[in-house]
């Protein structure tokens, strides 16, 4: 039950099974990374480090009222384009990406911000709106949205983009957009896909594609990983090969084993079986989630708890998809389990928003 | 500000979308577990075996060739054990470091050098071990194991080098190996259904094949089946551990029927001239001795050879690679008498009564061509047996004038003339037994009868090789039973060649040995030199084949003055007499007389077989 626990000046804001779960799949997670990373230690002890300070800020980030942050939420945003401009100008290039802004402690993959940001502002913007969500409105949020999808999009990081896009996506259509608009531009995406396709995706994302659906045709070695990773899922069987015992991790067959592929590792190691826990913890936090949007105070905390949830469960369903290989490879942690220090650090900020916005209750409503 | 019904309303949209967006994500949840059930469980064993075809790789291991031996046990050729400098590459950080602490105790030349530096950085990547230097010396050996302790990654091994301790006597009968091209290799991994992957050689020139010879010939038994080792290996292919040794079986050993002695005494008797010695053990049919000379040393070939000496031997006039035994093609010349004196008995043209004058020469009735004998005056009356004691030309002329030409050479081609005689040769030339046919093809002219009266006294465009005149004399000993020529006792696969002689009996053989016999005992035999040399009887038939026909003995000096003109002597010989145990043939090339320049040769193998 959520819970406030309330002193003699002020309350402790605080979920104690969205908490405890999260607690624990960390910890679960940090067990896991050790294996994937070889028992290196010094790996799990930077993990444990964010994950602490990611549990702290989330009990943080839970004590302020809602209205804190649907009054600062263009705040937020603002701050997050700026951060993303300026990824954009002083970014570390790796890979040919530019999405690391360098503050010399740290390294901030602002992506990971606007993610959390645009879902909020968007919530805080539509949350008086009339149903359905009028044109403009809509016009307006979808050139937010789209905006944003592409500024993430030219780093270029297409899987964080889609996720942001989706999470601009999934609040407008919580918050009650039209049925008629969404039938109708389905329609037109679907006319336009050919024209995406040959002016939107990079030749190697196009190849990606083009490799995933057809695993012969495959010139850059793409499906090497995916290969490798469903070899190393098969292979785990129904009960596992035990504990650091998974050759495709531990013989390096497996790439990413410790961020995208590190599901391939736990299926290895601990088998459908192991899998099947690991997963019910992460279907008891979205239950959780479900039921804090139904019982939240107003609609600005239903559609930021019911956006938030979905831009985490999104995340997930995109690495296992990709891990199992029945989507395309884009680059997408396994949040709480990856080793990661901006991707695994918003969702315990998303997580601290969503328990503020469970917790915090009105005592005068309408 | 909303009201409380349309605020009703928003919620219960709200909660209809969520629940929509869940419901789609509640199959694509189910979807993602039916495709990891299929994996884990449905599909588990193929992904299982993929996982332990990723981690594991296999290495050949080499096997080591069986020993050849002589018939009496001795060793021929051997592997002899050498030590190599082998270092743990991937456990070295500095080889430039490496190596110069080394060389105060082993020193590399620049060739040795540059193949380490060269090959470092690949075998160390890969956790392979490199070999630094290859047949260390035993001081090199001393002083490393002296100061050893300074290089805990680097240690001695042996590797093996087939080493021949006879090296020069058996060149062509045993033959050498050698490295093999890529072809090869896969032929043989295939023969042995192995794949053509990395290995682990157990001779320091790797891979090893039987190039020429017995190691040619019985390549396959002497060369063993490959083992495998098992390894553990990352994604890089470096090894991480060794996983199963499966032994490789090495090559079985191989008994053969050679002498060293008989071997040794042949080689010594040619004295590095051009020619060949054959000798053979007349019950079973074996080879007991097979020298061509000039030889060379098949070790040197085998184990490394400066390519100036290697030019040295291409170029050399005597062709030391060539094999004669098995592949120089000479005239039987007068050796062939034996043959043509049994076709006259066989045929009726003849008996050992019959006599006829010898003028010394025999005129063609045809076309009065004169064919020469080689005593100017001629022997007087001659019957068969004198005519073999002295080599009467004009007997064998006119003899071979009255025979049928299709015959003939169905006759010789019995006693191998023309034919392959030997079951594990390598490379057995089968000379030539020409007919009217061949010499229509090749030479467009019909057979004469001139042609004939020359294939009397084994002259002509008659060859054999000394392999061939060595299984011929075999024949005559075992009075007419031969088997396929054989270096190993115990082959199962020989041929009895027993000829079909209706008309010739005990007694025409007897008669026929006792002639041959004369050859060196009668007074008038032409090889009655080799009286002496010896305690037992030895029945021979000695020839000279003239490379260039000269009408005169003076026209013979001038032409002498060429040595490459001069005759080949050659003999055939067996005894003891009247049990012959062994026959042999002795070519020499350009020895100018068979019974005193090639008969000594045959003489000295025999007493060497027959004393013991």
């Amino acid at each position: 039950m959520k819970k406030k626990l309330t002193f003699k000046n002020f309350s402790i804001y605080f979920d104690q099974y969205l908490f405890i779960s999260i607690t624990l799949l960390s910890v679960i997670g940090l067990f896991f990374l050790y294996s994937a990373s070889q028992g290196d230690l010094n790996t799990v002890i930077k993990q444990s480090i964010f994950v602490g300070f990611g549990l702290f800020l989330m009990f943080i980030l839970s004590q302020p009222d809602p209205d804190f942050y649907k009054i600062f939420s263009s705040l937020f945003i603002v701050l997050a384009i700026v951060l993303m401009f300026a990824t954009m100008i002083f970014g570390r290039e790796v890979n040919g990406a530019k999405r690391w802004l360098n503050f010399g402690f740290f390294t901030l993959q602002t992506s990971e911000i606007i993610k959390i940001a645009l879902p909020i502002f968007l919530a805080s913007y539509l949350y008086n709106k009339p149903l359905p969500i009028s044109l403009k409105h809509t016009f307006i949020s979808l050139t937010l949205i789209c905006f944003v999808f592409f500024l993430v999009y030219s780093q270029p990081d297409l899987g964080t983009g889609l996720v942001v896009f989706m999470a601009g996506i999934y609040i407008l259509f919580l918050a009650g957009l039209s049925w008629k608009f969404i039938f109708t531009s389905f329609g037109l995406i679907v006319l336009s896909m050919p024209f995406l396709w040959n002016n939107f995706l990079e030749p190697f994302q196009r190849q990606r594609i083009l490799t995933f659906i057809d695993p012969s045709n495959d010139p850059f070695g793409s499906s090497w990983n995916i290969t490798q990773s469903k070899i190393a899922i098969g292979s785990g069987g129904m009960n596992g090969k035990g504990y650091q015992e998974g050759s495709q991790a531990n013989l390096n067959f497996l790439p990413e084993a410790e961020t995208d592929f590190i599901f391939a590792v736990i299926a290895e190691e601990f088998g459908f079986i192991g899998i099947c826990v690991l997963l019910s913890f992460f279907f008891f936090i979205l239950l959780r989630c479900i039921y804090l949007a139904f019982n939240a105070r107003d609609r600005f905390c239903r559609l930021t708890i019911g956006g938030l949830s979905l831009v985490f469960a999104s995340t997930l369903f995109i690495n296992l998809g990709m891990v199992v290989g029945i989507i395309p490879v884009v680059g997408m942690p396994m949040p709480f389990i990856s080793k990661g220090g901006s991707s695994l650090l918003s969702f315990y900020i998303a997580f601290g928003i969503i328990i503020s916005m469970a917790t915090h209750k009105k005592l005068m409503q309408k | 500000m909303i009201d409380l019904n349309e605020r009703y309303a928003e919620k219960k949209s709200f909660f209809n979308r969520l629940v929509v967006v869940y419901v789609f994500f509640g199959f694509v949840f189910s979807f993602f577990l039916y495709q990891t059930y299929s994996l884990q469980v449905s599909e588990y064993k193929d992904y299982e075996t993929a996982a332990i075809a990723n981690k594991t790789k296999e290495v050949l291991v080499q096997p080591v060739r069986g020993i050849i031996y002589d018939r009496s046990g001795k060793i021929i050729v051997n592997n002899v054990p050498t030590y190599d400098l082998i270092v743990k590459a991937s456990l070295i950080k500095s080889i430039d470091a490496f190596l110069s602490d080394l060389s105060p105790i082993i020193e590399l030349d620049s060739d040795e050098l540059d193949y380490v530096r060269e090959n470092f950085d690949l075998k160390a990547r890969y956790n392979r071990e490199l070999i630094v230097k290859k047949n260390l010396s035993r001081e090199e050996i001393a002083k490393f194991e002296v100061r050893g302790y300074k290089f805990p990654n680097a240690f001695i091994d042996v590797r093996y080098s087939r080493y021949n301790n006879y090296p020069e006597l058996f060149s062509h009968a045993v033959g050498y190996v050698g490295g093999v091209n890529n072809d090869e290799l896969a032929s043989i991994l295939n023969s042995q259904s192995l794949p053509q992957i990395e290995t682990i050689f157990k001779y320091s020139n790797g891979f090893q094949i039987g190039k020429t010879g017995l190691e040619s010939t019985y390549d396959q038994i002497l060369r063993g089946k490959f083992g495998k080792k098992i390894f553990e290996v990352d994604a890089r292919g470096r090894f991480v551990e060794e996983r199963e040794f499966i032994k490789p079986t090495n090559g079985e050993n191989l008994f053969t029927t050679l002498d060293i002695e008989a071997q040794q005494v042949a080689y010594d008797q040619m004295d590095n001239r051009r020619g060949a010695v054959v000798a053979i053990e007349i019950d079973s049919g074996s080879i007991v001795s097979y020298v061509s000379t000039p030889s060379f040393s098949t070790n040197a070939i085998s184990n490394g050879i400066s390519s100036r000496a290697f030019n040295a031997l291409i170029q050399d006039n005597d062709k030391p690679f060539f094999d004669r035994a098995s592949q120089g093609r000479y005239s039987p010349a007068s050796t062939i008498k034996p043959a043509i004196a049994l076709f006259g008995i066989e045929n009726n043209i003849i008996d050992w009564d019959f006599s006829m004058e010898d003028p010394g020469y025999f005129i063609l009735p045809e076309d009065q061509r004169v064919y020469r004998g080689w005593r100017k005056g001629g022997h007087g009356n001659v019957n068969l047996n004198k005519a073999m004691i002295v080599s009467s030309n004009t007997f064998f002329f006119s003899l071979a004038y009255k025979s049928d030409i299709n015959k003939l050479i169905e006759h010789l081609s019995n006693f191998g003339f023309g034919a392959k005689v030997c079951a594990d040769c390598f490379n057995p030339d089968k000379a030539l037994l020409p007919t009217p046919d061949w010499k229509m093809n090749n030479l467009n002219f019909g057979w004469f009868k001139g042609d004939t009266v020359n294939l009397g006294v084994g002259q002509g465009y008659l060859s054999a090789t000394p392999l061939q005149l060595a299984y011929y004399s075999t024949i005559l000993a075992n009075k007419g039973n031969s088997k396929e020529l054989s270096f190993i006792h115990e082959k199962k696969d020989i041929k009895n060649l027993n000829i079909q002689l209706d008309n010739i009996n005990g007694l025409d053989w007897k008669r026929l040995h006792q002639s041959m016999i004369g050859v060196i005992e009668s007074p008038i035999g032409t090889a009655k030199i080799l009286q002496e040399l010896k305690t037992y009887k030895v029945a021979a038939k000695s020839g000279t084949v003239e490379l260039v026909s000269t009408d005169t003995k003076e026209d013979y000096k001038i032409i002498r003055e060429n040595e490459g003109n001069r005759d080949h002597a050659i003999i055939i010989a067996f005894g003891p007499m009247p049990d012959p145990k062994y026959a042999v043939s002795v070519v020499v090339e350009n020895g100018e007389s068979g019974g005193s320049v090639a008969g000594p040769v045959a003489i000295a193998v025999l007493n060497s077989l027959i004393d013991k």
